[in-house]
């Protein structure tokens, strides 16, 4: 397997016991942890819904019912389409991408800031303190938004407090809670892929354009987006790719009226034990996801590898 | 305990590519012998070979009589002193000199001893607790040749571990070096570009182009017979002067050129017959300002363009009537002080200090 | 306006945590600041027993928290020691395959990052469903049912990439020739390894086992799935969440920052200096660093002792002015804490008696009209409280 596989034959090159090591891991890995299950995953995706013990039986059959569930809803159902599921899993691409937009037209002035324009003990002071929130588990941070938007919560006990509403404004009942958690959650992803971008360039460039007449606005435009293009493209997909998943957040902060595509699935699964249900809905979810990494790569024309590193 | 290096007909391939071609050399037990050549001439590929990274695609690589094929760099009895030295920046200088003897399970006692010793070697006393980074650039230099003795190799390989010192330090670790290799009496294979150091520490050397070597001798013999125009240029400076032969006498050749007709010696290894394209070389020492009494067997009518202050020697570059561009050198003990641009001079030079060769590829520098 | 824009930036980022650690401090039973009651350790302690009966578990009375902090723990260091072994070698081998494959198998390493958490959780779940089955009562079906085990496989799945990128990145400024070097000098491979490759790579194993454990401490979104009818810290943490907000997650929440913060610091220091040690011992990076990196350079002056003193000095004076406040207005303390739940209580009292007055109020006050239902969990609208109400005294 040496030649093709690798550039020094395998087993020389690292000894027995370590070249041992090496491929029990990366199989067990790649195979087991990666592969595996996925596939098993997809296979269960197209089976009918039957209990544990019946699996194997006349009852365990292959179908397309639970990506036909998806589109046109329960067979029962008056209506065409399946409007529910279909809506929930709109409004949760559509709102992906909004707070993917959202975290980068917020991003990006500061991370030009830290990148060119803070002296650097400055500079090193806002990243620090943009890395803390971080450290604290998603779940807590949203908590602490809802602490401030609940019903009874900060803010609405500081505006009447303070006589500027009479009623409170019911922040969780219209999401609006969930849009700002989302936007929390992941925006460190956009940050530090957006500065690492920036920081790379140099500061000639910047002089140069501006030497040459160009406008503030246009030089980001011309010199530092197309610079900075990688990072962007990275930042967008992770974002979008962790809200579009996110469950943590809409648990704690979406109303209880609405859903998140992930929560769906958590119902079919957890709730309605429908296993294979919940697979056919991660398995769109999926696709949908790869969809999304691969558009970005053809588009933007960056290797994965400038996505996450 | 010393070896003998001998590689026959050794050849590496990187896919079609030839690092190394057909190369034959006998390299004696207790020999300091160089391999010289412009980078990537193959001369690393050889020493990779010699030490056991790279397997030759064809040939073998014999040392002590024993074919070294299949056996790895471990297993084998040489040492290799790295460009970068390789120390491992972990550990410190007794550890960095012990590890050989480490791997092999010697007894730290033991070790704590051989390291004492060979610090010792190379003046190091007392100084086994620092870390590599505390050591200046020569001391790391000695550090690195004490681990490869630690072991008592029988061969010991060093890949231009001076080229990164400054000039000085240079110079010094040349004489160093040498005296090392007497004290220790084991065969030492230098790789070099700079003819420099090859010419003041070896015992003979091989100069290698392309992958295949194009001389083997002594040091003098190479810079003052060089086998091929390549050699001619690479070791040391030389004036080629292109033309075709038009008389031979026994080893004397006149060679016809633009600039007049020149007498020079031609090597028995590389024949001329008369009509031949051939390049005559005449070094930038051999060519002399004739004073009175002088008989040079060559004349050569030259217009001094410009000069440098080298300390003990002047550079002078100068045109010749075809345009050809020569350098050559006068000893600072001459007075020289009437020359400057524009001069017009008569130089001469001893058919017996030049050498002529068929026409082939120079060394571009 | 940069400026401006700056601040507002931060605060959103650090105002809801600076809001909910204060929270931890108010004795109401609501995470609440503007109606202050009392400034109250109760949260991180016992709890409370509230004026309607309803226990409020706080810190350490929390028995599902402990079980749940138990098995996080678990979990993290059974990650920890799958994911970091499974990290350096996939990196190790990356800098060995060849470079027209070199791509692909990037890929496929760093493809569950990008794999939505719940799809992870969600697979592992169901093949291991199935081999459990397969494998009937023994020891593989105790396995394979096991949450515990089951969140570590799916954590290891996607911690596996984060760990191997931090590998891959110390690999890359490795000098291979080292290996050479120590081959050259009679090691074997496997003495390479241990002796050469390894020692470089210590950092990395640190950081990659602080990041592993970090990550998986935090997961929810895979741990949800695939910790079946177990409990984690963070499963805990939702449930409750959904249950109603409580002070006590507040002060969970304030401790874990507290512990996080030691934790990045400490860390921070260590890989510092660690960081330092390496490039003592490689003086060109230094240079090299020093003349690229314009936030290195500056480093230590932006942690100038002075500085940080006249932060603590800043800080002890306001926590003393506060804390002087807080004893004043006698806002600390079982007084403060009795004499509002004796007006609550009193006040519960009245509303019951209008309650009982007054048929229609009650229709009203359990439709929710007060706003607060929600979130105090509807209390008022379960019939059975009040038949329980009667025993508190």
């Amino acid at each position: 397997m040496g030649n093709y596989l690798f550039t020094q034959p395998f087993f020389k090159k690292n000894g027995k016991a370590v070249a041992i090591y090496f491929l029990v891991a990366i199989v067990f890995w790649f195979v087991f942890l990666v592969i595996i299950p996925q596939l098993y995953m997809l296979d269960l995706s197209f089976r009918s819904n039957v209990p544990p013990l019946a699996r194997g039986g006349p009852q365990d059959f292959y179908t397309m019912e639970h990506y036909q569930h998806f589109v046109f809803g329960s067979k029962t159902s008056l209506e065409a389409f399946n409007f529910v599921d279909l809506g929930v899993f709109g409004r949760t691409i559509l709102v992906s991408i909004m707070v993917t937009i959202a975290n980068l037209l917020f991003c990006y002035p500061i991370a030009f800031y830290i990148a060119k324009i803070a002296n650097p003990s400055t500079a090193r002071l806002l990243i620090v303190s943009l890395i803390i929130p971080f450290w604290i588990n998603e779940l807590l941070r949203s908590f602490a938004l809802r602490i401030l938007f609940a019903n009874e919560g900060v803010i609405n006990n500081f505006l009447t407090g303070i006589g500027v509403i009479d009623q409170s404004i019911l922040f969780i009942t219209y999401d609006i809670g969930l849009y700002t958690g989302l936007v929390y959650a992941y925006i460190l992803l956009m940050m530090f892929p957006l500065y690492n971008a920036i920081e790379s360039l140099d500061i000639n460039q910047i002089e140069a354009a501006k030497d040459l007449g160009s406008s503030s606005l246009r030089t980001h435009w011309r010199i530092v987006i197309p610079h900075a293009k990688p990072g962007i493209v990275s930042g967008c997909t992770m974002v979008f790719m962790l809200t579009v998943g996110a469950l943590a957040t809409p648990v704690v902060l979406s109303s209880p009226n609405t859903l998140w595509f992930p929560q769906l699935i958590y119902q079919w699964f957890n709730m309605n034990d429908n296993w294979s249900r919940g697979s056919a809905y991660s398995i769109i979810l999926l696709i949908i996801s790869v969809i999304f990494v691969l558009a970005m790569m053809r588009i933007f024309k960056v290797k994965i590898g400038e996505i996450i590193k | 305990m010393s070896a003998d290096v001998e590689l026959n007909n050794v050849s590496v391939t990187f896919g079609s590519f030839y690092a190394a071609k057909s190369v034959n050399v006998k390299i004696n037990g207790g020999e300091f012998f160089s391999f010289l050549g412009p980078s990537g001439c193959g001369k690393t590929t050889l020493l990779r070979a010699i030490s056991g990274f790279q397997d030759p695609s064809e040939g073998s690589v014999l040392i002590d009589n024993k074919d070294m094929f299949g056996i790895g760099p471990n297993k084998r009895p040489t040492s290799l002193i790295f460009q970068n030295l390789a120390l491992f920046p972990l550990m410190s200088v007794s550890e960095n000199i012990a590890f050989s003897l480490e791997v092999r399970g010697v007894s730290k006692k033991d070790r704590q001893k051989r390291a004492d010793e060979l610090l010792e070697l190379i003046a190091l006393e007392g100084q086994g607790e620092k870390k590599v980074h505390q050591l200046s650039g020569g001391q790391k230099q000695r550090v690195a040749i004490a681990r490869a003795l630690a072991v008592e190799p029988k061969v010991l390989l060093l890949d231009e571990p001076l080229s990164a010192l400054d000039l000085k330090l240079r110079q010094r670790m040349r004489t160093e070096l040498r005296e090392i290799q007497k004290r220790v009496n084991i065969t030492f294979i230098y790789i070099t570009h700079d003819q420099g150091e090859a010419l003041t520490m070896s015992d003979r050397i091989a100069v290698m182009n392309d992958g295949e070597i194009e001389q083997i001798g002594p040091c003098d013999e190479v810079y003052n017979n060089p086998l091929t125009p390549f050699v001619a240029t690479f070791v040391g400076e030389n004036n080629p002067l292109f033309g075709t032969v038009k008389d031979i006498n026994q080893n004397k050749v006149k060679i016809e050129t633009p600039d007049g007709d020149f007498l020079s010696t031609m090597n028995e290894n590389k024949k001329l017959n008369i009509g031949d394209e051939a390049i005559a070389f005449v070094r930038p020492e051999s060519l002399f300002i004739p004073r009175d009494g002088d008989n040079f067997d060559n004349q050569i009518e030259v217009n001094i363009e410009s000069f440098e202050f080298e300390g003990n020697i002047k550079n002078f570059y100068a045109t010749l009537k075809s345009g050809t561009r020569i350098k050559f050198s006068i000893p600072n003990a001459i007075d020289t002080s009437s020359i400057s641009s524009g001069t017009k001079l008569q130089l001469g030079f001893e058919s017996i200090k030049s050498s002529i060769l068929p026409k082939a590829q120079l060394a571009i520098d | 306006m940069m400026g401006m824009y700056i601040f507002i930036f931060f605060a959103y980022l650090f105002g809801p945590l600076i809001v909910m650690s204060i929270t931890a401090f108010n004795s109401a039973e609501f995470p609440s600041i503007s109606p202050w009651e009392c400034f109250s350790f109760r949260w991180f302690n016992e709890g409370k027993i509230a004026y309607d009966g309803q226990h409020l578990a706080g810190l350490l009375s929390d028995w599902r928290l402990h079980d749940g902090i138990i098995s996080s723990l678990i979990i993290g260091a059974g990650v920890v020691s799958l994911s970091v072994p499974i990290g350096m070698a996939a990196a190790i081998v990356l800098t060995q395959v060849r470079s027209q494959l070199r791509d692909i198998y990037y890929s496929i390493s760093i493809m569950p990052v990008l794999f939505p958490g719940v799809i992870i959780g969600i697979s592992t779940v169901v093949l291991w469903d199935r081999i459990a089955g397969l494998g009937g009562d023994g020891f593989i079906s105790d396995v394979g049912r096991n949450g515990i085990f089951l969140t570590i496989l799916a954590q290891t799945c996607f911690i596996s990439t984060y760990c191997f990128l931090i590998f891959v990145a110390r690999l890359q400024r490795f000098d291979q020739t080292q290996e050479e070097a120590a081959l050259d000098l009679g090691a074997t491979q496997t003495q390479v390894f241990f002796k050469i490759l390894v020692p470089y790579l210590m950092p990395a194993i640190a950081s990659a086992a602080v990041i592993a454990f970090l990550f998986s401490f935090e997961n929810y979104n895979t741990t949800v799935f695939s910790i079946l009818s177990d409990q984690t810290l963070t499963t805990v943490i939702a449930s409750k969440v959904r249950l109603g907000i409580s002070p006590a997650l507040s002060a969970l929440a304030l401790t874990i920052i507290a512990l996080t913060i030691i934790a990045a610091v400490t860390y921070e220091i260590l890989r510092r200096r660690s960081e330092k040690k390496y490039a003592q011992s490689q003086e060109i990076f230094v240079k090299e660093k020093a003349a690229s990196g314009r936030i290195n350079k500056e480093y230590k002056a932006g942690f100038k002792v002075p500085k940080g003193i006249v932060a603590i000095l800043l800080v002890l004076v306001f926590a003393t002015y506060g804390a002087t406040q807080i004893v004043k207005n006698d806002l600390y303390g079982q007084s403060c804490i009795d004499a509002a739940d004796q007006e609550k209580k009193s006040k519960f009292l009245e509303q019951l008696q209008t309650l009982e007055s007054n048929e229609l109020t009650e229709e009203e006050l359990s439709g929710g009209s007060l706003g607060g239902t929600e979130d105090y969990g509807d209390i008022f609208g379960d019939p059975s409280l009040f038949q329980d109400f009667g025993g508190f005294d």
